[in-house]
């Protein structure tokens, strides 16, 4: 069983690749089943820390399922189970001691569709914050500024905090979900397909906030978008039918991919992209 | 569908108001001779009823409220007319009295009554259009403001809307907690599923048997229980009272309301919910701080619903609580203002007290259509009151999700 493993991983990533560097994220033979199918089979993926690492692959491939083992949010799906190890941050994310809200504190969460709370601007970025108990009006002032600036999006909403967060474009309330997710200061952030209801001018300014964010969070990103993961990522990881292909520095992947399959879906999409 | 329903309401409407009229209506007063078995007799009384073939008549009410109707066929009436001066009087204990003229009449035993009993004392016969308005508002009025020793109502409205809402208080945190328990909790298991079904069937129980029930387990289960423990010499809690039927209602109405709830909850975006568990919400704080807010309206039509149910019920609240007479309201001036043990007067009672006590005096048949138009009137007001409030929320949240 583990000859067989160490072999896919082998073949998988180039063994020297991540070494020396911190992981953020780590799945070992993580295998997740929904009730009727199997959705990720005995996958084995490191995420470094401080890095930008995207997740590609077709629709259906297990990138979401993936994405939500590391803070648990599949917890929620009925039918669900999950096999395998998952380590956050060093820790088993699926030990029995392991508190759910902490894990998910520290690994923030941004979906595909931008989802604001029906609050106001203000109160959908300190959701977090007066859930870890902080309650002084100064204090929540200061920190929502400054996941706000964070994510880009204060000068645009600085007259309007008190608004709807339904009010604001979907490009800023985009924003606003990541700011909402920075403000309790996570160490990790997981990315779900978060560009792909924006606009070409939306998706531009949310590629320079994730090159920005990386120097302080590890972010692991699905994406559709092949320029996307190339303009953005450290490194890439391609996955199909549950499994994960190959994982290799973003450069590497999209110039010279070891597997044709990689190569395929790459060249495919790009063409299709283009047209 | 809509349209027909308004249809309904409306015909009800008009039903009830008609009859209703009737209880506050002035009635001529007419002098009559006729030929009975008894030989020739003559009298003078208010004319209830008129048609090509027979009159009913009311005399004067001397001793008590209720007098005797007499029924009088056209063929033997002898003479028949509307005197100018004819009066009727009524008195504040809800009598009424005929004469002729001004003086303060004698009744057959040589009493006379007080000139400081008289509520109203009108020319039956030559009323303006605008004085018979004006008399009929002021009935109306008497009706629905005054106590009980008067004919009034007030007592039974005032009880109504306190139990609906002491009710509405009580089911609503039980409801929304079952609900929230069978939605997000219980999932598909053997217990929810059981309480699932549950539901549904208490929602089909018949309605006097909830009075039953809670004649046995609050009456006389709890309520007993409490007087025992208290030694209190006298039954407090271990007779029919406000709360007892107020909590009956809650079991009544706690079916609707939990099944109102998960609907709305279950239109509670998952987006949402992941959301707030992503940022470290416990499975609690998700549900108050956001899947709550979001579902308010819902809640609302919850409550709608309970009132629209409670309020129209008055078969368990007779082995509950509910009086023919009860000598206090149930809230008043007196610490501790909201008095749970009283028994207490309900509108639904009044209507069936009337109806039946009446079964052949129109005016008591009136006045039980009257009552009935004021407890719709009630239950609409309540329902209005929420609706307005609900659709203000649906209109923020419609503004939100602009």
């Amino acid at each position: 069983m583990s000859a067989r493993e160490d072999a896919v991983d082998a073949a998988v990533m180039p063994p020297d690749l991540l070494a020396g560097r911190e992981l953020a994220l780590e799945a070992r033979g993580l295998s997740l089943d929904y009730s009727e199918r199997r959705a990720l089979d005995a996958v084995n993926l490191q995420v470094p820390r401080r890095r930008v690492t995207a997740l590609i692959g077709p629709s259906g491939c297990g990138k979401s399922s993936l994405l939500r083992c590391f803070n648990r949010l599949n917890d929620e799906i009925a039918g669900c189970r999950v096999s395998g190890e998952v380590r956050v941050l060093g820790l088993d994310a699926y030990a029995e001691t392991t508190a759910l809200p902490e894990l998910r504190r520290r690994v923030g969460m941004v979906f595909q569709k931008p989802n604001p709370f029906p609050q106001s601007v203000a109160d959908n970025v300190a959701f977090g914050l007066r859930l870890a108990g902080l309650r002084s009006r100064l204090e929540l002032d200061d920190r929502v500024e400054a996941a706000l600036r964070a994510a880009g999006l204060w000068e645009e909403v600085r007259d309007r905090l008190d608004d709807s967060a339904l009010r604001l474009s979907a490009g800023q309330q985009q924003r606003l979900v990541i700011a909402r997710a920075l403000a309790v200061e996570p160490e990790v952030l997981l990315m779900d397909e978060p560009a792909s209801m924006l606009d070409p001018i939306s998706t531009l300014r949310f590629e320079e906030l994730v090159v920005a964010l990386r120097e302080r969070y590890s972010v692991l990103l699905v994406t559709h978008n092949m320029q996307q993961a190339a303009r953005v990522a450290d490194y890439t990881a391609f996955l199909q039918a549950g499994r994960l292909l190959e994982f290799d520095a973003t450069d590497r992947i999209f110039t010279n991919p070891r597997l044709r399959g990689t190569e395929d879906y790459i060249t495919g999409r790009m063409r299709e992209d283009r047209g | 569908m809509a349209g027909l329903c308004l249809l309904a309401l409306a015909a009800v409407l008009a039903v009830l108001v008609q009859q209703a009229v009737r209880a506050f209506a002035p009635v001529p007063v007419a002098e009559l001779r006729w030929r009975s078995d008894a030989g020739e007799q003559q009298m003078l009384a208010a004319v209830v009823f008129e048609d090509a073939h027979e009159l009913v008549v009311r005399g004067s009410e001397w001793q008590r409220r209720g007098a005797e109707y007499r029924r009088i066929a056209r063929a033997d009436l002898l003479q028949l007319d509307w005197p100018a001066d004819a009066r009727s009087l009524r008195l504040h204990d809800g009598r009424e009295i005929h004469r002729r003229g001004l003086a303060l009449p004698q009744a057959p035993d040589g009493s006379r009554p007080a000139a400081a009993d008289v509520a109203e004392d009108v020319a039956s016969n030559r009323l303006s259009r605008g004085e018979t308005a004006g008399l009929m508002l002021r009935r109306a009025w008497d009706f629905v403001a005054g106590t009980a020793q008067g004919g009034g109502v007030f007592p039974a409205l005032v009880g109504t809307v306190v139990l609906v809402l002491l009710m509405s208080v009580l089911v609503m945190p039980l409801g929304v907690l079952l609900a929230l328990w069978l939605h997000e909790y219980a999932g598909s298991g053997r217990s929810a599923r059981v309480l699932r079904a549950a539901m549904a069937n208490l929602a089909g129980v018949p309605a006097v048997i909830y009075g039953l029930f809670g004649l046995v387990l609050f009456v006389n289960g709890v309520g007993g229980g409490v007087d025992a423990l208290m030694h209190s010499a006298t039954p407090r809690w271990g007779g029919g009272g406000l709360l007892w039927s107020a909590l009956t209602l809650a079991l009544l109405t706690l079916p609707v309301v939990v099944i109102a709830t998960e609907e709305g909850l279950a239109r509670v975006p998952a987006a949402l919910r992941h959301g707030a568990l992503a940022l470290g919400a416990t499975r609690a704080e998700m549900l108050w701080r956001v899947v709550l807010p979001v579902a308010r309206p819902a809640l609302l039509t919850a409550f709608i619903l309970a009132v629209a149910r409670a309020a129209g019920e008055v078969a368990p609240l007779m082995l509950v609580g509910a009086v023919r007479y009860a000598p206090a309201l149930p809230l008043d001036g007196e610490f501790p203002y909201l008095h749970l043990s009283r028994q207490f007067m309900h509108l639904g009672q009044s209507v069936y007290d009337l109806a039946l006590a009446g079964g052949d005096a129109p005016r008591d048949m009136a006045q039980a259509h009257a009552a009935a138009l004021l407890l719709l009137v009630v239950v609409v007001g309540l329902n209005a009151a929420a609706i307005v409030v609900r659709n203000r929320l649906r209109e923020r949240a419609r503004e939100l999700a602009v």
